[in-house]
């Protein structure tokens, strides 16, 4: 798949496939995925002669596997699933199954090109992750929580760094929980690590630790903060300056802290999944000002707006557009973007898309089972029966929307100012 | 008869106690009392009348009807009103003890709540003091390791993440013998019912997921079961007092969902 720029962004809309019912040789499909240019889409598919393959844009794959799982499209549009033959399991991508087996693999994850395609493993029962087919050279008693770098060079993931006999108190709190990145654990172990971040750059990895039951703090590349906290969240490094920002709990309340040091005080009852702008001049962040009252602050300033919940918090690149979602209870979902909430209520909204120049933001929503999109606020004129998140085009004027409808994919460009 | 008149021996208890001080004690009552208790706290043990109705609704009270101790208030008296009377100032040896009977005479059902006539809430005050008990190390060996487990598989089980997903594909491979095409799907966006489970499902009790997914079948309905952590809808850590991993535990099921 070529990158975004070299997509059809010429406007009108296209049949990707007519019917996504299921083929007389198949005893089942499951669930459509779509890629992300929207010009394929796959459903995993039961053959009725036994074994599971895939259904890209109809045509099976030429490979079928005794199990099949974890459909996804890497950013680059190759189809990926992780594959089981013989009892043994292995990544397939478009089709084509890594020559490395294992006895688990699970939780694929891709650079952000798409280049590279790696998963968790599990080998005699020991753990780590296998990128593009390669396996790490140490394996741990126990892994959870991979991440990749931008680029995918890099991996890391919390390890065991030790067995533990069973209901150990003194051995688990002597901490013998690391992150390992590509295959090397940090020196230092913690009684637990959690959210494994790389830098921009992909050099340094930040995780919240727990050093004792009651003290938690940031590792960065197995180094502690001088501080440590009641309580906190996971870390975000700011990609223009290399700090870690990290939510903190002191003295009964939340805040933010950047490198140790408090920079929102704790004044929130809860403060979580702060984002920050490519500039890293805007941090904005989920704060709950009284109990059970939530909204967004931005650089420490709380909307006035205020809900049950709020999820779903982006920002633009440049930090000018902050977009979050409102919802009562799993219901009544309004869309909240820098601080007013967008007309309509909904049975359910996605996360919103902000363009990227920060013009526009797009967010698919969902009414009385059907779907649709609200741009600016406005409601697209089209229901759907599902749809894709929408991207938008690298200049940020039109809108890729891909839609499963009437039992077809379709693919449709739209005028972002008309649609 | 008292909690000092049963005790038993309990490697996390008597680790955790063998490590306490009377200062130790004080400082974390204090502490707790200070910054978590708030007026909930004092107004129950200032109107408690004795009247021992909560008697009725306590299954260890009725399994030990010769012996007023079990009785909720009786609990209350021997634990918070024991810490409250003394300032926290007690001896380790006192508060193992406490700690004894906070987690294993009480399993905080809260049903004595609707037998009180002014809804004393005894559940919370044990809370409360098994609050201390885990801020002071003195927690049953085999809670605390489902504590342990929570805060690093985010199940109680030390169930692994390809343990999870291998054990529902297991069970599913075993229901279409019996269902043929029957799936247990993971991670459908969209999906009308999210199925959570807790950890001895998978660990110990695999054919209840199978049981579910067949009613599911059956049912026609639209489900998904996660194939990521957050799938234990349990919670040991609210039980052991360990508020920051609860709230931890919590956000992570919740967000899953």
């Amino acid at each position: 798949m070529q990158p975004p720029t070299l997509w059809d962004w010429e406007t009108g809309q296209k049949v990707v496939l007519a019917s996504i019912e299921r083929p007389e040789n198949c005893a089942w499909v499951e669930e459509p995925t779509v890629s992300p240019d929207g010009e394929r889409v796959a459903v995993l598919a039961s053959l009725e002669a036994g074994g599971f393959t895939a259904l890209v844009n109809g045509e099976p794959w030429e490979n079928s596997f005794d199990k099949v799982w974890q459909p996804r499209f890497s950013p680059d549009g190759r189809f990926t699933a992780i594959v089981q033959r013989d009892g043994m399991w292995t990544v397939a991508v478009d089709g084509q199954p890594w020559e490395e087996n294992f006895d688990y693999v699970w939780n694929t994850q891709f650079s952000a090109r798409g280049d590279v395609v790696a998963a968790c493993i599990q080998s005699g029962g020991e753990y780590g992750v296998c990128a593009d087919g390669q396996p790490w050279e140490n394996l741990f008693a126990n892994g959870s929580q991979p991440t990749l770098t931008a680029d995918g060079k890099s991996a890391a993931l919390v390890v065991q760094t030790a067995s533990l006999k069973p209901a150990d108190l003194d051995a688990f709190q002597a901490g013998v929980f690391s992150v390992a990145v590509n295959g090397q654990a940090w020196d230092a172990t913690f009684v637990n690590c959690w959210t494994p971040e790389f830098d921009a750059q992909g050099a340094h990895v930040a995780a919240q630790v727990r050093t004792t039951l009651y003290d938690y703090t940031i590792a960065v590349d197995g180094r502690i903060w001088s501080e440590s906290y009641d309580c906190m969240w996971e870390p975000r490094f700011n990609p223009a300056t290399g700090k870690v920002v990290a939510p903190v709990r002191a003295k009964g309340a939340w805040g933010l802290a950047q490198d140790g040091q408090i920079i929102w005080e704790p004044v929130f009852a809860q403060c979580w999944h702060q984002v920050i702008s490519q500039d890293g001049r805007n941090i904005a962040a989920i704060v709950a000002p009284a109990f059970g009252e939530f909204t967004v602050a931005v650089n420490a300033k709380p909307w006035s707006i205020r809900f049950p919940e709020v999820t779903d918090l982006v920002i633009g690149r440049g930090g000018e557009r902050v977009a979050a979602l409102g919802n009562k209870e799993n219901a009544e979902w309004r869309v909240l973007v820098d601080g007013r909430t967008w007309p309509g209520v909904w049975d359910m909204a996605w996360r919103p898309v902000i363009g990227p120049d920060g013009a526009h933001v797009a967010v698919k929503v969902e009414k009385n089972g059907r779907q649709s999109l609200l741009v600016d606020g406005r409601p697209y004129p089209r229901e759907f029966d599902r749809l894709c998140d929408p991207v938008f085009s690298p200049d940020g004027a039109k809108l890729l929307i891909r839609a499963i409808d009437k039992g077809a994919c379709v693919r449709i460009v739209a005028d972002v100012a008309q649609a | 008869m008292g909690i000092q008149d049963r005790l038993i021996e309990d490697v996390g208890l008597r680790r955790g106690v063998s490590r306490l001080t009377p200062e130790k004690i004080e400082t974390v009552v204090r502490s707790v009392m200070a910054s978590e208790a708030g007026a909930r706290l004092k107004a129950y043990s200032e109107t408690c009348m004795r009247c021992g109705m909560c008697a009725k609704g306590c299954h260890f009270a009725l399994s030990h009807p010769d012996d007023p101790s079990y009785t909720p208030a009786a609990k209350v008296a021997q634990t918070m009103g024991v810490l409250l009377k003394t300032g926290g100032r007690v001896d380790p040896g006192t508060f193992y003890g406490i700690a004894q009977l906070a987690y294993t005479e009480c399993n905080l059902c809260k049903r004595c709540v609707h037998y009180c006539p002014i809804g004393i809430d005894t559940g919370f005050i044990m809370s409360m003091v098994r609050r201390i008990c885990h801020k002071l190390g003195v927690t049953p060996q085999y809670i605390q390791d489902t504590a342990h487990s929570h805060s690093t598989t985010f199940n109680q089980m030390w169930v692994k993440d390809d343990e999870w997903i291998d054990t529902l594909q297991w069970q599913e491979d075993e229901a279409r013998d019996e269902f043929p095409g029957l799936r247990i799907p993971l991670d459908k966006e969209g999906a009308e019912i999210y199925y959570s489970v807790i950890a001895p499902e998978p660990k110990f009790r695999t054919q209840l997921i199978y049981q579910a997914a067949a009613i599911f079948n059956a049912a026609g309905v639209d489900w998904t079961m996660p194939s990521q952590p957050g799938w234990d809808n349990s919670d040991m850590c609210m039980f052991t007092g360990d508020f920051e991993m609860m709230g931890r535990l919590k956000r992570r099921h919740f967000e899953s969902a």
